[in-house]
């Protein structure tokens, strides 16, 4: 006979206006929290990491122990339910409540006011148009961006000057390390197995997270210009980095020309015959981002420069290789692009002022970026 | 040293269906309908093969050729495309999982002919099975049909492709729980 259905207990929610849904950091008269427990080391970092490691629940750093008074006090102040699912991570297609957010983000070490930066950032990574499947699981080594515009960035700490790829000191590095936990906890993610990539990249450990320095971009913040005024986020499907030295240049088009020149090469993503259509992002100093300005201060014209500039003379390819992208009708007047047109060209402006370099980021492919608004965080205001 | 209790991090798809789905049965008279891709060009010759072979058993070939672009604009007409040729066919060979992403949409795609109830088998080279027993498990169907190619594939010529192909067309009907008429299938053979 089979055993009687268990019945949970009814819970009423508070109504949605109610601000302060947490129990606080010790207790709570409703189990809010329904992930199974675990018993394990919870004093020691290193045992703790170990016993996870061994469930293939880390990534080989130390991880802090998600226990719950922990979870708990991140969740403290917050106003989100910790079983609202934010969305489904493939390729497992594991539900990512707020509670696994906050569970992974504890282990990572990140803190307690990044929640509502981290829903932002997985609802535009769930996007169906950002198609994380094949990003998850691809060959490629290719990882989510995260840039992050708006107040946010100086609240978190945020990098957005000096090293802001990497480097600085700062808790970015432990809240893009939550994303990358939940890519493996809640997405599945496993390194020769769901995630086929060849190479890897050192952006799927802590993940590439960054901001606009806006203060001194001479364009509108990357997320305004695509919808989103404020505190946002824009994720990327970022082939790591790539770097462009110009000591040369003085004016704006040369210096355009040669970061175009340069991010079309003939085996980035955006050329393969494999990818039918790409995206590039452009990071500009701001000594750079103000010089190119002064000469051309429409962005869709330096957009438009870039684009022109990132394509190849269709001749230059293998025979093989200009059958297949003329078979899909990508060369056009002898020349194949990198990107279908000139707005598929993102451009930023970030990093130190010594200036001299630009950062290429070259797009896996068929990953279409996406801008989330973040919404405010009670313990933010 | 204490001990205490952590919560749980990961959360992992419990529902699975372990069936393979129905066998492709009896070929003669019925429509099989593969599914190509625009990156390898070895499946396209194994699928010229085998598509022969179907033909002169007395099934339908249909073709229809999916692409990695499967977001915004493109990534629509492609599902219209996916949808229309599930409904002209009759059972579905879907294929190349030799990539990770490609792996993915071949496994994803092939979930979707399964879900409409087709008889459907997935094709992936080695190096790319055990990638696409996973996604099919994690799609909620660990039993989905796979064929499996040796890899590396792709990087041979036709002739060695095409006896690959030939050599593997029993395989293939097995996997597929596929019948040919007995004339044919001693050709196969």
């Amino acid at each position: 006979m089979n055993a009687p259905r268990r019945i949970p207990p009814y819970r009423p929610r508070p109504e949605r206006e109610v601000v302060a849904r947490d129990c606080g950091d010790v207790a709570c008269d409703l189990d809010w929290l329904s992930s199974p427990r675990h018993s394990a080391e919870v004093d020691d970092v290193m045992a703790f990491t170990r016993w996870a490691m061994e469930r293939g629940f880390g990534d080989g750093l130390p991880l802090i122990p998600p226990t719950e008074a922990r979870v708990r006090a991140f969740l403290a102040g917050s106003d989100r339910y910790p079983d609202e699912v934010i969305c489904t991570l493939p390729p497992a297609n594991g539900e990512c409540t707020v509670e696994k957010i906050a569970i992974n983000a504890v282990m990572a070490g990140a803190p307690p006011e990044s929640l509502s930066l981290l829903i932002a950032a997985l609802e535009a990574l769930a996007d169906p148009d950002f198609e994380l499947f094949g990003l998850n699981t691809t060959t490629a080594p290719v990882v989510p961006l995260l840039l992050v515009n708006g107040p946010i960035r100086h609240r978190l700490g945020i990098p957005h000057r000096h090293g802001c790829l990497g480097g600085e000191a700062t808790q970015a590095v432990a809240i893009g390390r939550a994303i990358r936990l939940l890519m493996r906890n809640v997405g599945g993610q496993v390194v020769g197995v769901t995630s086929q990539s060849t190479f890897g990249t050192p952006g799927r450990v802590a993940g590439i997270l960054f901001g606009e320095w806006e203060e001194r971009s001479p364009w509108p913040p990357l997320a305004e210009r695509r919808g989103v005024a404020g505190d946002a986020v824009t994720c990327f499907g970022a082939m790591g980095t790539q770097n462009v030295l110009d000591t040369t240049s003085r004016r704006a088009v040369e210096f355009l020309e040669m970061i175009g020149k340069s991010a079309g090469y003939v085996g980035c993503n955006g050329l393969s015959p494999a990818m039918p259509y790409a995206e590039l992002l452009i990071a500009l100093n701001p000594v750079h981002a103000e010089l190119i300005h002064r000469e051309i201060p429409d962005l869709a014209e330096v957009q438009e420069l870039l684009w022109r500039f990132a394509s190849l003379p269709a001749d230059w390819l293998t025979p093989a290789h200009r059958e297949q992208l003329e078979a899909q009708g990508r060369v056009i007047d002898g020349r194949v692009y990198l990107c279908v047109e000139p707005k598929d060209v993102l451009v930023v402006c970030c990093g130190g002022t010594g200036g001299l370099h630009a950062t290429v980021f070259h797009s896996f492919g068929s990953c279409i970026a996406q801008t989330r608004r973040v919404r405010p965080d009670p313990r933010l205001a | 040293m204490a001990l205490g209790e952590v919560l749980d991090p990961t959360a992992v798809r419990a529902d699975d269906d372990g069936s393979p789905g129905p066998a492709a049965g009896p070929l003669a008279g019925k429509t099989v309908g593969f599914r190509l891709d625009e990156i390898w060009r070895a499946w396209d010759w194994v699928v010229d093969l085998w598509a022969a072979e179907l033909v002169a058993a007395g099934a339908r070939v249909r073709r229809w050729r999916s692409h990695q672009g499967r977001t915004g604009e493109a990534g629509a007409r492609i599902a219209q495309e996916l949808e229309a040729f599930i409904d002209e066919i009759d059972v579905a060979v879907v294929g190349l999982g030799n990539c990770g992403s490609c792996t993915g949409w071949t496994i994803r795609d092939a979930l979707a002919c399964a879900a409409a109830g087709l008889p459907t088998t997935a094709v992936c080279t080695a190096a790319f099975e055990e990638l696409g027993r996973q996604l099919a498990r994690h799609g909620g169907r660990a039993g989905l049909r796979i064929h499996v190619l040796p890899y590396p594939l792709n990087e041979r010529a036709r002739e060695e492709v095409e006896a690959v192909a030939r050599a593997h067309f029993p395989g293939l009907l097995a996997t597929m729980g596929a019948e040919l008429a007995p004339a044919a299938a001693a050709v196969a053979r």
